[in-house]
């Protein structure tokens, strides 16, 4: 059955989910986009992001969001130990192809297991007064718990954006896997440019994965739903430009939900490898690659 | 506000490749040198050695700066650019994804040079109009010649006191080489530069060359103390000028 206003609804609940998706892979924007590193352990630390954010939500009641910008230098600074290890351990060898994914891999598994042994499997969920709410404009509702996550992860977006194009900062991290001889030779060391950007990546979890479980009960496990939609996304944005990015996950998110509404929910996931294997055999630098 | 570049005894190779044999020269403040030797006798490791990209194993290279002496063997490459060095490389390195603008901008990555961004970005795109007509363009798309302005541009981006320029005139048809060049001479005078280039055209170079050094097979042959001298050289008459 098809109508107007499930069709409208579809796509406007697309939307907020694909803003959503955005937040999980701004992070691997950065790593895997610009920097080449494949860190499958990403949707590991957005997990740990929720729980973040729901320790301090269940303990002292503070706002998710709030938990999740303020555990953003903590994140950071685990970014940054992380990149010093796997550099000194595999790039600077030059064995980060396979083995810099193992360790990634074991990264995943060890955060995973880390949660199950303190936290059990059991969902957790965290209590915002936004989050039960929702807006009705016309017959499109706009529920809250969707709703703050869209709106927290476009500020997020366009904060990284302004970051990565207008600070010298940014430009050098846009810069160093093109050519890092070249970016020494303008008076940036590589090596603190990558662990810097690696950091930021890492921080963006800390705010996605509060978003996360806002929007629903986390347990340790559900990253893995992620790791291929967070890879399919950056390709799809053309690899580390940030704007391709967002797009790529609202499109996403618009096309899992139509399918979903109008095929049935187990279809969504097929989308995102659906439209990435589309997207590899049909244009490799992605919709939007430079 | 004096400068020298004191090259003694380098010597430099990649593994059991040796491409440097005692290599020693010196530079002035304000001079412009050449480095004048065809492919594979060295002149790119040589500059790479002053850059810090190669280490030398033996020998010194001494930038010395308003009355410090540096010694540039013992530093990186990122300390060596923020002591005012700038190289243009050979093959250019630009970041090809990147915007020309972007390309310049990184080239004031260094501190003391994002002071006086606004001024020399103003004067990059006076020198080179072309580059301000593409400035939101890939770098990667453009043409050799245009690249090679751009290159250019962004070393002196970082406002340096030494401008090392590796082989300015590959890849360029012939008018941009002359072109070029002259802009290397026009850039210096302004900026009150002092310019070691490397450079296999030896008309080109003995255009806006104080003086040069003739390196064969990874030795200074020839100490060019005048542009008369190079050319009365014998090795020069046989080499370049076919007499």
């Amino acid at each position: 059955m098809f109508s107007a206003d499930l069709f409208a609804n579809a796509v406007v609940s697309g939307l907020l989910l694909g803003g959503f998706y955005a937040a999980v892979a701004i992070g691997l924007a950065i790593v895997f986009g610009q920097l080449d590193i494949v860190n499958i352990a990403h949707p590991a630390f957005i997990i740990a992001g929720s729980y973040t954010a729901y320790i301090f939500n269940s303990t002292f009641g503070f706002d998710p969001v709030l938990v999740g910008v303020a555990a953003m230098p903590v994140f950071f600074a685990v970014g940054v130990a992380i990149y010093r290890i796997y550099y000194a351990a595999f790039e600077r060898t030059g064995q980060e192809s396979l083995s810099g994914l193992a360790f990634f891999f074991g990264l995943m598994f060890i955060i995973e297991v880390s949660l199950i042994l303190v936290y059990g499997v059991d969902y957790r969920l965290v209590s915002a007064g936004y989050a039960t709410g929702a807006l009705s404009i016309g017959f499109v509702d706009l529920p809250g718990r969707m709703l703050v996550p869209f709106l927290v992860a476009l500020a997020l977006t366009g904060l990284i954006w302004l970051y990565l194009s207008r600070t010298f900062m940014g430009r050098a991290i846009q810069a160093v896997a093109q050519d890092r001889g070249a970016l020494q030779l303008m008076g940036a060391d590589p090596i603190r440019i990558k662990q810097w950007a690696f950091g930021i990546g890492i921080a963006t979890a800390a705010v996605a994965g509060a978003l996360l479980i806002i929007i629903g009960p986390v347990e340790p496990s559900v990253g893995r739903q992620y790791i291929g939609r967070a890879f399919a996304i950056v390709v799809l944005g053309g690899m580390g430009s940030i704007q391709g990015m967002l797009i790529a996950a609202l499109l996403l998110g618009v096309v899992e939900n139509m399918v979903a509404t109008f095929y049935g929910p187990s279809w969504a996931p097929a989308v995102s490898f659906g439209i990435l294997l589309l997207t590899l055999a049909f244009r490799p630098a992605g919709l939007f690659g430079r | 506000m004096a400068l020298s570049l004191e090259i003694r005894g380098v010597e430099a190779g990649y593994g059991a490749v040796r491409a440097l044999h005692g290599v020693s020269l010196d530079i002035r403040d304000t001079e412009t040198v050449a480095l004048l030797g065809t492919n594979g006798n060295g002149k790119s490791t040589l500059m790479k050695c002053v850059m810090g990209m190669v280490r030398p194993t033996q020998g010194s290279i001494v930038l010395g700066l308003d009355g410090a002496q540096h010694d540039l063997t013992r530093l990186s490459t990122e300390q060596i650019v923020n002591l005012g060095v700038a190289l243009v490389p050979e093959g250019r390195r630009l970041f090809p994804k990147l915007t020309v603008q972007e390309n310049l901008l990184l080239g004031a990555f260094r501190p003391l040079a994002r002071g006086a961004i606004a001024k020399n970005l103003a004067f990059c795109y006076e020198a080179f109009p072309v580059l301000q007509e593409r400035r939101r363009q890939l770098a990667g798309s453009m043409s050799g010649g245009q690249q090679q302005m751009l290159a250019i541009a962004r070393a002196l981006m970082s406002a340096p006191r030494l401008l090392l320029v590796d082989e300015p005139s590959v890849g360029l048809a012939p008018i941009l080489v002359s072109s070029t060049v002259s802009k290397i001479k026009e850039l210096k005078e302004r900026y009150g530069l002092t310019v070691l280039m490397a450079e296999q055209n030896f008309h080109q170079a003995i255009r806006i060359a104080d003086r040069g050094y003739i390196i064969v097979h990874g030795e200074i042959v020839f100490d060019g103390r005048s542009v008369a001298e190079l050319e009365q050289n014998d090795l020069v008459k046989r080499y370049y000028l076919g007499t």
